[in-house]
């Protein structure tokens, strides 16, 4: 009987209903559109800021020793040092955030002469993982962990192909100023010879550019081929000049997971990004304030709809609202018609609100982001329960109003 | 037979200037008929209110069905008044959205029990059966007076309160209405009705005329049972 007298009644203040259904749905498209875009932003925020690079600098560890007269300084000398390869894999290892470390890329740097066009010219040479499998780290499921610059430097333009893996002794990517000084064109071999600068003897080795690099940035002047073959030119097998790390920093200390490296390999110093991690936290922090106020005042209109149209209806149903009581509806009852009807308006306008904001997520994340947000399950539980509530908590001044109805009073005959 | 209403001395006060009902103190029986007479704010349904439980004398006792009702909750008068009270209301007072049948229905359910059965029966009883699909606004004011009449006869009352039931009505549907409250008063049903109309009051088995919320008459089968003041007697014939 309850659901027969609920659905009759609303059915009979159809235009009624919908107006508090479009209210409450307003509300619940921003909260959902808001929500969808900030639980997708941290994948997508962390993806965008990992394809501006590693936000965590290792180096070896060096005591710097200054130069110079009793109260002049000529500066200061560090002696070379290395990190070795073998310990990379601690990297990823590390003893809390691990998980938040996405990938790693070494580098080895050397100053090497390139053969083209019959004329040698300096470049800067570095040896790096492409796509490298870590023997030692295993996946969650036992499939192999890849890293390198690959998968750490998405904002790489290559034109051409990347070098394949760690046995391509020959392929090489060139930074595309470095292609242009050197004529060096896709395809093309080329010879390089690198001199220690100790021994001055000369090693030499014929590369193929397998891809040209553009990043904006000192890779377009540098030439990439893989650790081992840099190693292999320079003598210096198991070496390593500096270690980039990609750790996903969406609000997590990188500080620490640096701490955390430096704990794990003793002899490296690591070092955050500090600048990139400011700049995603106070960015994410502004576009959280945004919306939360936004929603705020979004769910404060829904609130005030949804209000004033169940005082309407309280006022416009007094009668038999008394009339009920009259014949023996407890309060609970009465309250029980108006609080099912507002979670109903709730529900619907809420899975109304919850698509229309799945939209309006979409449009944020490809003018804001450039990319699809993705669906986000618990969206749409937290999206039906804001709007729920807030059909529900925009009725209790109205059903507190029916709940005072007296029947003597609205019955008394005119 | 035992009294199934007693007031003692009730008084009801609105505010300051308005009195409805002034020291008032009487009883009536089971199974009786009683009609209420008096002019305009004599309170006439101020009375019915306090007796149906839907309102609360300033001061006085009265216990309706052998229960002191006044001092009771809110939430004990709702009940007591569902299992007791049957109410008849010159407006008809249907829920507009639902149809005869479902209006009977309801009062069950507010009672706690729905027993379409039951509901159907009541309806045919007062010559509603071929309509119980009808909503209220597809049913003429005696129809719709009769299936008032059955919702308050549905949960068994002990007693029946009709506040003005023919007031509204054209006299062939007064007359209907009318003879279903005979009936009904037949069977045995202790009937309390409020009327300005002095041949509807004389179908009951007592008349009392209220003059500024005090009994100017009493009158019991036609003859004068009154015990009031002069000058409010004379006031009343006025």
């Amino acid at each position: 009987m309850f659901w027969r007298v609920l659905g009759k009644s609303i059915a009979r203040r159809k235009s009624r209903v919908a107006l508090a259904i479009v209210a409450v749905l307003m509300g619940a498209s921003v909260s959902s559109a808001l929500l969808t875009t900030s639980f997708s932003m941290n994948e997508k925020l962390s993806a965008q800021f990992r394809n501006f690079g590693a936000n965590i600098i290792v180096q070896p560890r060096s005591d710097t020793i200054e130069v110079g007269l009793p109260g002049i300084s000529f500066g200061s000398v560090t002696e070379q040092r290395y990190i070795n390869e073998s310990d990379l894999w601690k990297i990823k290892r590390i003893q809390n955030w691990s998980a938040n470390v996405l990938g790693f890329a070494p580098f080895l740097y050397e100053v090497v002469d390139v053969n083209a066009g019959g004329q040698p010219r300096q470049v800067v040479l570095a040896g790096t993982y492409f796509e490298h499998v870590e023997p030692k780290i295993t996946g969650n499921d036992g499939s192999d962990w890849y890293t390198g610059i690959r998968n750490i430097a998405t904002y790489w333009d290559v034109r051409g192909s990347w070098v394949a893996n760690d046995s391509d002794g020959r392929g090489s990517m060139v930074g595309i100023t470095a292609a242009e000084r050197l004529g060096l064109s896709l395809g093309e071999t080329y010879e390089v010879n690198y001199a220690d600068p100790f021994t001055l003897n000369v090693t030499q080795k014929e590369l193929v550019v397998a891809g040209i690099v553009s990043t904006g940035g000192p890779e377009d002047s540098q030439i990439f081929v893989n650790l081992g073959v840099a190693q292999e030119l320079s003598s210096r097998p198991g070496k390593v000049h500096v270690v980039q790390v990609s750790a996903l920093c969406f609000n997590c200390p990188a500080e620490k997971i640096g701490r955390e490296i430096e704990y794990s390999i003793p002899s490296v110093q690591a070092k955050s990004v500090r600048q990139l991690v400011n700049a995603e936290s106070d960015i994410m922090m502004r576009l959280e304030s945004m919306m939360g106020l936004v929603t705020a005042v979004a769910l404060g209109a829904s609130t005030l709809g949804v209000m004033t149209t169940m005082t309407t209806t309280v006022v416009e149903r007094r009668k038999e609202i008394g009339l009920m009581k009259a014949i023996g509806a407890r309060g609970r009852e009465i309250a029980s018609l108006f609080l099912v009807e507002a979670a109903l308006i709730g529900l619907a306008g809420g899975l109304a609100g919850y698509l229309a904001g799945y939209v309006l997520a979409q449009y944020i994340g490809q003018t804001v982001f450039g990319s699809a947000v993705t669906v986000v399950p618990v969206v749409i539980p937290l999206t039906l329960g804001i709007s729920m509530a807030v059909a529900a908590g925009a009725s209790s001044v109205p059903i507190k109003r029916a709940l005072g109805i007296e029947p003597a009073v609205v019955l008394r005959g005119d | 037979m035992a009294p199934i209403i007693e007031l003692m001395d009730v008084t009801k006060q609105y505010d300051a200037a308005t009195r409805a009902l002034d020291g008032l103190s009487l009883s009536m029986e089971e199974g009786e008929w009683t009609s209420i007479m008096g002019p305009s704010g004599s309170g006439k349904t101020t009375l019915l209110n306090i007796i149906g439980c839907l309102d609360s004398p300033t001061s006085g006792n009265v216990r309706v069905a052998g229960t002191e009702v006044t001092g009771l909750s809110q939430k004990r008068l709702t009940l007591f008044r569902c299992q007791n009270v049957g109410l008849i209301f010159q407006q008809y007072h249907l829920i507009p959205y639902l149809t005869a049948l479902e209006n009977v229905l309801v009062a069950q359910y507010f009672n706690g029990a729905v027993d379409e059965s039951d509901a159907r029966m009541v309806l045919e009883d007062v010559g509603m059966g071929r309509r119980l699909d009808h909503l209220p606004a597809h049913l003429s004011g005696g129809e719709q007076q009769r299936v008032c009449i059955a919702r308050a006869l549905v949960n068994a009352p002990r007693l029946l309160l009709a506040d003005e039931p023919t007031g509204n009505l054209d006299s062939g549907n007064g007359a209907k209405v009318l003879e279903l409250m005979k009936r009904l008063h037949k069977e045995g049903h202790t009937m309390v009705m409020v009327t300005h109309s002095p041949d509807v009051a004389a179908l009951g088995d007592r008349i009392i005329r209220l003059v500024d919320g005090r009994v100017a008459s009493d009158d019991r089968n036609g003859e004068s049972r009154s015990k009031v003041v002069g000058d409010i007697a004379m006031e009343a014939e006025a």
